[in-house]
């Protein structure tokens, strides 16, 4: 009883913690996503010098904890003149990390288009960028769909990294919790229940998508 | 399925010395082919005979390393550089028709038909939904056209791609062994829409295994082995009488089964 009485204390908190933590995540997802379209193309490009420079930067960007870059760009960048506040240098890193990853997983997308259906539109006679705009992209981004939501999920538990910033998300929300209460394995437990609140469905969600998907592309 | 135009008129498409090779597999080595405006070729061969390769040079699918290509009255010289709008110049006087579909997954039969002319020919989408529902009746479609490609059959799909390719209005087409992915009922429907288009008076070229539809629709068969046009001819006397080892042996092994 006494946990649940708690637990009704702390909820108002967390669940601001909560939606600070689904903002940074769907502000990294906004910038990030669309920056990894950009770089999906530009790691394919005919040019090499910008197909090098971009896996170069797609690999450092995945091979990099997110962890580091969150540290780098809210600890690093003064240094360079750029201060931000835990907010944006949350998001800012965040985004940077979704971009390198999201644009490996919309390559394989593109990828995964079958051949022969760009030879057909070629001897249509359509131009390259109706190709791209009409045939690759809507399938491409179909295909990664599934993954790329699967991805979003994994960027709202990262995002639990930015304690470290001081940045008020759930986490560091139920840690001051159990700073001042002692009760450290009651008020995570919460957070971490209120963490499976959004990942589970959304795994659901995901689940049932890709079913739907390989239903109508089969 | 554009007007009847008279048989063998002029010379539309003219390909000299069409040269291929994919590392040290000579693919091509110097092939020659003219084409007769409302003639029908069909070529035959063992496979890795070079008659795909032969037929997608023709659009520049492949790029052949050097040869000469003429498309009605316009030059392609392959030892330079082909320009994109030439190409698209090229491409749109020539359809093509593949084995395996390759319709658009993503988009319903009527737009599989409809959204290549919106965006070759610019027509708008009620011009092009118009000859797109004219064409897929022609083709025996005329219920199908809201369904996708994945519930329809192959002989189905593949007619919806001969809709596709004929609804730009090409003056050429190009068959690459078109029933080979289709068991022989559904290659009929395929076969038989192919039959009326050559008797409108399509110029066609046909890479095919369908040895009695190459006898009884084509104008002119073409046997190739190994990069080469071997032997070619009337069809009933080409096959009663192959003049060449090598083909004899072909057509006994397609025939004899």
């Amino acid at each position: 009883m006494e946990l649940l009485t708690d637990w009704v204390e702390w909820l108002p908190r967390l669940l601001s913690g909560l939606w600070v933590s689904v903002q940074v995540t769907v502000l990294a997802l906004v910038i990030g996503i669309p920056i990894g379209f950009v770089l999906a193309f530009m790691s394919s490009a005919r040019n090499a010098i910008v197909r090098w420079l971009t896996i170069i930067v797609v690999e450092v960007g995945r091979g990099m904890p997110a962890l580091v870059m969150l540290q780098m760009v809210y600890f690093g960048l003064p240094e360079a003149g750029v201060v931000l506040d835990s907010f944006a240098a949350t998001v800012i890193a965040l985004g940077l990390t979704t971009s390198a990853y999201t644009s490996e997983i919309i390559r394989a997308g593109l990828r995964a288009v079958p051949e022969g259906e760009l030879e057909a539109a070629d001897a249509l006679g359509l131009k390259r960028g109706d190709i791209v705009r009409f045939i690759l992209i809507p399938q491409g981004f179909r295909i990664a769909l599934p993954t790329l939501m699967g991805f979003a999920i994994l960027i709202l538990q990262v995002s639990s990294l930015a304690f470290t910033l001081g940045l008020p998300e759930l986490l560091s929300q139920a840690y001051s919790i159990g700073a001042s209460t002692f009760e450290y394995l009651e008020v995570l437990t919460l957070a971490g229940i209120l963490y499976l609140v959004i990942t589970v469905p959304g795994g659901w969600l995901v689940e049932n998508f890709e079913k739907r998907l390989s239903k109508h592309l089969a | 399925m554009t007007d009847p135009q008279p048989k063998a008129g002029e010379t539309i498409l003219r390909l000299n010395d069409i040269r291929k090779v994919y590392g040290d597999h000579v693919a091509l080595g110097g092939v020659s082919l003219d084409v007769k405006r409302g003639e029908v070729v069909a070529i035959i061969g063992p496979s890795g005979s070079g008659k795909s390769t032969l037929l997608r040079c023709v659009n520049q699918l492949e790029v052949p390393d050097s040869g000469t290509l003429e498309v009605l009255g316009s030059n392609i010289d392959f030892a330079g550089r082909v320009s994109s709008a030439d190409l698209l110049a090229l491409r749109r006087k020539v359809g093509m028709v593949f084995q395996s579909f390759n319709l658009f997954p993503h988009m319903n039969v009527l737009r599989n038909v409809s959204f290549p002319q919106e965006r070759v020919l610019g027509r708008s989408r009620e011009e092009a939904d118009k000859v797109s529902r004219d064409l897929l009746e022609r083709v025996g479609l005329a219920n199908k056209m809201e369904n996708f490609p994945q519930k329809c059959s192959g002989g189905q799909q593949q007619r919806v791609a001969i809709a596709r390719a004929l609804a730009l209005e090409p003056q050429i087409m190009l068959f690459d062994e078109p029933t080979s992915a289709l068991d022989p009922e559904l290659g009929l429907e395929v076969l038989a829409v192919m039959r009326r288009l050559a008797d409108q008076g399509m110029t066609m070229v046909v890479v095919t295994h369908e040895i009695h539809f190459a006898a009884e629709v084509a104008d002119r068969l073409i046997v190739m082995a190994d990069g080469a046009i071997i032997e070619e001819g009337v069809p009933s006397e080409l096959l009663a009488a192959p003049k060449t080892a090598r083909a004899k042996q072909f057509l006994s092994a397609i025939t004899d089964r």
